[in-house]
């Protein structure tokens, strides 16, 4: 195939205060006509850097040390100012990593199009601009919301808005930083899919950079795995995939949640990267599991193995070595006696805001974001509440810690009903339920040192504990005691919300209440994570309510699944009856929307009857967006609550009706994976 | 929630806020503890005097009486009486108004470009030598006292290099050439008072807004430099240099006390502080709520392009 | 807005003091000139403050008098340099009394809301109405003659004029901090308001408030020197800076120096605070928010 560009021999290095960092080295690849690339590796690693340099483009205080960017027979890096700007946009474009920051406020998104139309003169023979303008948000499957200002599309729509723009004047390169991110799965998916047909219909060429492995398998021929700034590994997506060679590249893939329902061994990433304690040597090595000593000193390079796949590591045979996934089915500890309820929580209805003083006035009252929530859970169990952004399942959470006081409905812990606001509550209760959240650099009090923070629940609580409490703690969440002196910003992300967890733990709660704590960290760092809740969990017996957007993570120790849909459950199951027999149509969108880690060829499934959408609290949430949706019906009566063998479904189709559509099981069987990677070599 | 809702709740806050403020000018110049004619002439007055100012200011009568007959009369045009000069308050303020109307639209149009060519220079150079040299003056002429600045500028230009007026007193019958030229001086330097903290803010929320991802995106859509400047980034990074203008506007009519005093114009300003020296109450009065009258209706002219500026802030979804 | 970021402390060493930014170390250096000045200023000047016919009046600058004679023949320098401690003092004193009972004010109305704050929201937005110099002089007429002219009332007037602006940043400061997840946390807790303001909040709201301190300090002997240029500061023959340059601007064409010396010290004076802020904010990571 024909180069399209090439990079060559790349260095970049930041400046700061304290001196020059080097955060791309010695990287080089490049991309066919046609080619979708994808560079793949964790924040930080300087993938973005890189992508950005395709487009001739650095922040003020970074410095391209050597190479080239070969694009055309031009190096980019030479270029002036003048030719990169009529380069830019017309033959190299970009789509940003968030959509909703890049789209400039003020202007209309057809304007923003149309700028970029005319500013190339790329406008089509014989068309006019309008024409042109409503012809692309076609192509991206929109209708024509050119008079539209950004804040009033959706994220994923404020999206194709980016993408329409980037391919209004068919570029030959499409760069995309993480376009992805920040979107639901089943946004994410489509706009993946949406990507995949322009790129078969335009023709051009990709470079994917994402930090999201299983989404690059969907649409990459080629990935290029960054560490540290280097490349460490370039191979066929479906290469890689199935036998990683480089040890990175296989603690990246082991540490990703499938949705094979197996636990992976214990293989993840350990440690995490500390540009500070960068050997001279292989940059991987401090954190290998296969290093030698050797690897310490000897820089590697990307060199070329078998097939078309070049690797960074000279011990790389010992690491592509086939390694059977060890398949730990999740025990079913059925034990005779079923523990007794901690949490129940029955006909609950939230809505944000208590109605103004204006609202009062006019008799209007606001409408309820969360209804009929039933939930109960029992001591040392598990349950998760899986739903998309704004879908009500934070709100749920600070309803149950008595952050907001709910409209209706009973909360109760031990069989004893909490009061509905915070300040009504004994501090015995607020012990007893432990919150941690999302962000651990913003539930961290900076100016505290980790011992002050740790120190003042058991304080407040006046909880007796000898000396060497946080201590232990500290050990239980596998931080050491030299952490107690540090402050927050001292720790990595990880290292914080183990903090937090430790903090909630101090106290012996009955409940834990982890909200999206997983959402900010690393895959790498995710998946140790999971690891000590699943630890605690057994060690302590306390109960969780594990919130995410994430059904692959949530497998993984839950073990019953609510899925929540505009405010309402759609469905409750164990964790395993749900992955099996998804029987709610929403749940069955989750579940395919969630990618595998090998082509798993997804395709939307359109709504059956598009425009019927229930008005709030009347018919069912998903009407308007349901693939199996019956008629009118759907948006005009409530579904009724059926009961399934260990949870309920909400729709108003039979349940015997329900199991249809499941996917088929071949798709997440993990022997296909296994195969795979034995043909490969 | 629609612009009309947000402009009617704007102007009813306005309109709460000039309430409290008249409280709390009557309570700060009638209802403190003490005698309020006593504190305006003196210990020393006769008690004869005493007795005519107190009845000229009604303070026989119960200060809320007298509150509410003070506002009643302000809605309904009638300023008062001053007590200095005897008459209405409206004529003395009238034409002083004026002169200070025309010498702040004046200062005021210097300010916009005084304000805006610095802060683009610098956000465009960020970084560069020039970015630290016009920080560096402004720096400096914002640790200038706005009395020292207005003495200075009188010194050079009025006096080691006389090619304005020192004084600058218009009359009635002056040409437009002697007004202008007579504001110059006072113009200026409200104008540099005033752009040296715009600058600040402009040139900082510029290089914030250039740093922004949908001017990363305009310039990697291709376009051309002075396009992302003027289309993309500048009318994003107006809104805080807005506020910060609606801020300047209320030292403005602070300044123009000092500025209107050291180069004796017959504005507002000299006015308040003639009322002030002659403890004039209703004349305080009223020239003190003009003057909140006028930063209040700023601020809600700056909310209100704020908006229209941005339209987000327009729609809420 | 601000963000609020912040940096533990560390102890003061050479190190530290080469890192920090060229601002603040200039600033820091012109403001310890002035402390040394003002502290001598107050226990010794070449003349009395007070003393007429130091040397011939309108005689210009010499080596004996580095600013000149006045009018009536007392020593500029001599006034100016017993003036330092009086600026000085009024100008820490009434950004302190502001800097106190805004902090206050708007951390609590920042962080408990509701009626409470809008309440003080009101208030605060009606005394900010008023320009600034306006309200200063009002409330200074107000006092009435007995306390015209008293230091008392000028600290009082500085921090009463403060204090609204300070609440507004201290209130934008708390209600920004209160949605972190810490503060969540110390709810959840159960902790009190005034353990949540002084534990949770203030603490990370230092280093806006802070800068913020600095600022108005930096603007306090130009207020100052406003109201005694006008003539209701300090009441003469008190050396107060501000009121010299309005006592001597009748001999600007006979003495200029007389008019430029105390002037251009007291421009010093606020050079240092503002530099010294300049490079506190940047060392904080905050912006000092411009605007009288």
């Amino acid at each position: 195939m024909k180069k399209l560009i090439e990079v060559r021999n790349l260095n970049i290095a930041y400046g700061s205060a304290a001196g020059w960092t080097n955060v791309v080295q010695g990287v080089s690849f490049e991309i066919a006509r046609g080619e979708a690339f994808g560079l793949v590796g964790e924040s930080g690693c300087g993938k973005s850097t890189v992508a950005y340099r395709l487009l001739g483009y650095g922040t003020i205080n970074s410095l391209v040390q050597t190479g080239e960017v070969i694009f055309d027979g031009i190096d980019l890096l030479k270029l002036d100012a003048t030719a990169l700007t009529r380069l830019r946009g017309s033959r190299i474009a970009l789509v940003p990593q968030n959509p909703t920051t890049s789209l400039s406020p003020g202007m209309r998104v057809g304007t923003q199009i149309r700028e970029m139309i005319a500013t190339h003169r790329a406008l089509p023979p014989g068309m006019a601009m309008e024409t042109r303008i409503v012809e692309l948000f076609a192509l991206v499957g929109l209708p024509d919301v050119g008079h539209r200002y950004p804040h009033e599309l959706s994220g994923g729509q404020q999206q194709r808005v980016t993408i329409a723009m980037a391919v209004a004047c068919n570029p030959d390169l499409l760069v995309l930083d993480e376009p992805t991110t920040g979107l639901d799965v089943t946004t994410q998916r489509q706009i993946i899919q949406l990507l995949a047909d322009l790129r078969a219909r335009i023709g051009m060429a990709m470079l994917y950079v994402t930090h999201d492995l299983a989404l690059l398998a969907q649409i990459a021929d080629r990935v290029g795995v960054m560490y540290a700034g280097q490349l460490v590994e370039v191979a066929p997506c479906e290469t890689l995939l199935a036998a990683p060679a480089h040890p990175y590249s296989r603690g990246l893939i082991a540490s990703i949640p499938t949705m094979d329902g197996a636990a992976q061994p214990g293989q993840g990433l350990r440690g995490v990267l500390r540009r500070d304690q960068m050997s001279t040597g292989c940059k991987f090595e401090p954190r290998c599991d296969f290093a030698a000593a050797a690897c310490r000193t000897t820089p590697q390079a990307l060199e070329p193995v078998t097939g078309a796949r070049t690797v960074a590591c000279m011990r790389w045979r010992e690491a592509v070595a086939p390694h059977v996934p060890v398949l730990v089915k999740r025990e079913d500890k059925k034990t005779a006696e079923v523990p007794k309820r901690v949490l129940s929580v029955a006909d609950l209805a939230l809505s944000y805001t208590r109605p103004s003083l204006f609202d009062r006035l006019l008799g209007r009252s606001s409408p309820a974001v969360v209804r009929d929530i039933d939930l109960d859970l029992r001591a040392g169990e598990v349950v998760a509440l899986v739903g998309e952004s704004g879908s009500g399942k934070s709100t749920i959470a600070r309803a149950i810690s008595g952050r907001l006081p709910p409209r209706a409905g009973i909360i109760s812990l031990d069989g004893a009903a909490l009061a509905p606001a915070l300040k009504d509550r004994s501090v015995e209760e607020l012990r007893q339920i432990q919150y941690i959240f999302q962000n651990p650099d913003a539930s961290l009090n900076p100016r505290r040192r980790i011992r002050a923070i740790l120190a003042r629940p058991v304080d407040h609580f006046g909880i007796e504990v000898d000396d060497k409490a946080l201590e232990t703690v500290l050990d239980n969440v596998g931080l050491h005691a030299g952490y107690l002196d540090r402050f927050p910003e001292q720790l990595s992300g990880g290292e914080r919300q183990r903090i937090a967890i430790a903090r909630a733990l101090l106290v012996n709660p009955k409940l834990l209440i982890c909200d999206e704590i997983l959402s900010a960290l690393d895959v790498s760092v995710q998946a140790r994570i999971v690891e000590l809740l699943r630890s605690l969990k057994e060690k302590h017996a306390v109960a969780m309510l594990f919130i995410s957007h994430d059904l692959a993570v949530v497998q993984e120790f839950a073990d019953r699944v609510a899925v929540l849909y505009r405010g309402e459950l759609m469905q409750l199951a164990d964790t395993a009856t749900l992955l099996s027999e998804p029987l709610h149509p929403y749940t069955e969108m989750l579940l395919e929307a969630a990618p595998s880690l090998r082509k798993d060829h997804y395709v939307s499934r359109p709504p059956a009857v598009p425009n019927s959408k229930a008005a709030q609290g009347v018919g069912c949430p998903l009407a308007g967006r349901c693939p199996r949706q019956i008629g009118s019906l759907c948006a005009e009566t409530r579904p009724p609550l059926q009961t399934t063998g260990n949870g309920f479904v909400r729709c108003h189709l039979g349940v015997e009706a329900l199991p249809v559509h499941s996917t088929p099981t071949d798709a997440r069987d993990p022997s296909v994976q296994k195969v795979s990677s034995q043909r490969s070599l | 929630m629609s612009i009309f809702r947000l402009l009617a709740s704007r102007i009813l806050f306005s309109a709460l806020t000039l309430l409290l403020v008249s409280i709390l000018i009557f309570l700060i110049l009638e209802a403190l503890p003490g005698d309020v004619a006593t504190r305006i002439l003196g210990r020393e007055a006769t008690a004869k005097a005493l007795e005519v100012l107190r009845s000229q200011l009604h303070l026989d009568q119960p200060a809320l009486v007298r509150y509410f007959q003070w506002l009643g009369d302000f809605l309904r045009g009638d300023l008062g009486t001053s007590i200095a000069t005897g008459r209405p308050i409206a004529d003395v303020l009238g034409p002083r108004i004026v002169n200070t109307l025309l010498l702040s639209l004046f200062a005021f149009a210097l300010y916009i470009v005084l304000a805006l060519v610095p802060a683009i220079i610098q956000a465009v150079n960020r970084g560069k030598t020039i970015d630290n040299v016009i920080s560096v003056i402004t720096l400096l002429l914002l640790s200038l006292p706005d009395f020292l600045l207005a003495t200075m500028l009188l010194f050079l230009f009025a006096v080691a290099v006389p090619i304005l007026p020192a004084l600058a007193t218009i009359s009635e019958n002056s040409t437009w050439q002697e007004m202008l030229r007579a504001m110059v001086l006072p113009a200026v330097t409200l104008a540099i008072m005033m752009a040296v903290y715009a600058i600040r803010v402009l040139r900082d929320s510029l290089i914030e807004v250039l740093r922004s991802d949908y001017v990363r995106l305009a310039e990697l859509k291709g376009l051309r430099p002075r396009a992302v400047l003027f289309r993309h980034a500048l009318p994003n990074a107006i809104v805080p240099a807005l506020n910060v203008t609606a801020l300047n506007l209320g030292f403005l009519i602070g300044g123009v006390v000092i500025v209107e005093r050291v180069f004796s114009y017959p504005g507002f300003g000299t006015l308040l502080i003639d009322a002030l020296q002659l403890r004039d109450i209703p004349l305080i009065k009223a020239t003190v709520m003009i003057s909140a009258a006028v930063y209040v209706a700023a601020n809600l002219v700056a909310d209100v392009l704020a908006v229209l500026l941005q339209p987000r802030l327009r729609t809420s979804r | 807005m601000t963000s609020v970021t912040s940096t533990p402390s560390r102890r003061f060493n050479a190190a530290r003091w080469r890192a920090t930014p060229g601002p603040f170390k200039v600033g820091a250096i012109i403001l310890a000139a002035h402390a040394l000045f003002a502290i001598v200023g107050a226990v010794w000047t070449p003349y009395g403050y007070a003393e007429m016919g130091a040397g011939l009046p309108l005689s210009g600058l010499s080596w004996g008098h580095p600013m000149g004679l006045d009018q009536i023949g007392r020593d500029v320098f001599s006034r100016f340099m017993h003036g330092a401690h009086i600026v000085l003092l009024l100008s820490f004193a009434g950004t302190i009394l502001g800097m106190v009972a805004g902090t206050t004010l708007g951390l609590l109305s920042g962080y408990v809301g509701g009626w409470f704050d809008a309440v003080t929201q009101r208030v605060v937005e009606a005394m900010i109405s008023i320009p600034f110099l306006a309200l200063a002089l009002v409330m200074i007429i107000a006092a009435g003659p007995a306390l015209a002219g008293a230091p008392v009332l000028i600290v009082f007037v500085v921090g009463l004029v403060y204090a609204p602006r300070i609440t507004r940043i201290a209130r934008a400061a708390a209600m920004e901090i209160a949605t972190r997840e810490y503060v969540a946390v110390a709810e959840l807790r159960g902790e009190g308001t005034w353990s949540i303001v002084f534990r949770e909040i203030l603490p990370n709201a230092a280093n806006v408030l802070l800068v913020e301190f600095s600022l108005r300090l930096s603007y306090a002997p130009i207020l100052i020197g406003a109201l005694g240029f006008l003539g209701f500061g300090i009441r003469p023959p008190t050396p107060e800076w501000g009121l010299m340059i309005s006592e001597n601007r009748n001999l600007l064409i006979a003495s200029p120096v007389t008019v430029f010396g105390p002037g251009l010290g007291l421009a010093s004076l606020v050079i240092g605070f503002n530099l010294f802020t300049d490079g506190l904010s940047r060392m904080l990571g905050q912006r000092p928010v411009a605007g009288a």
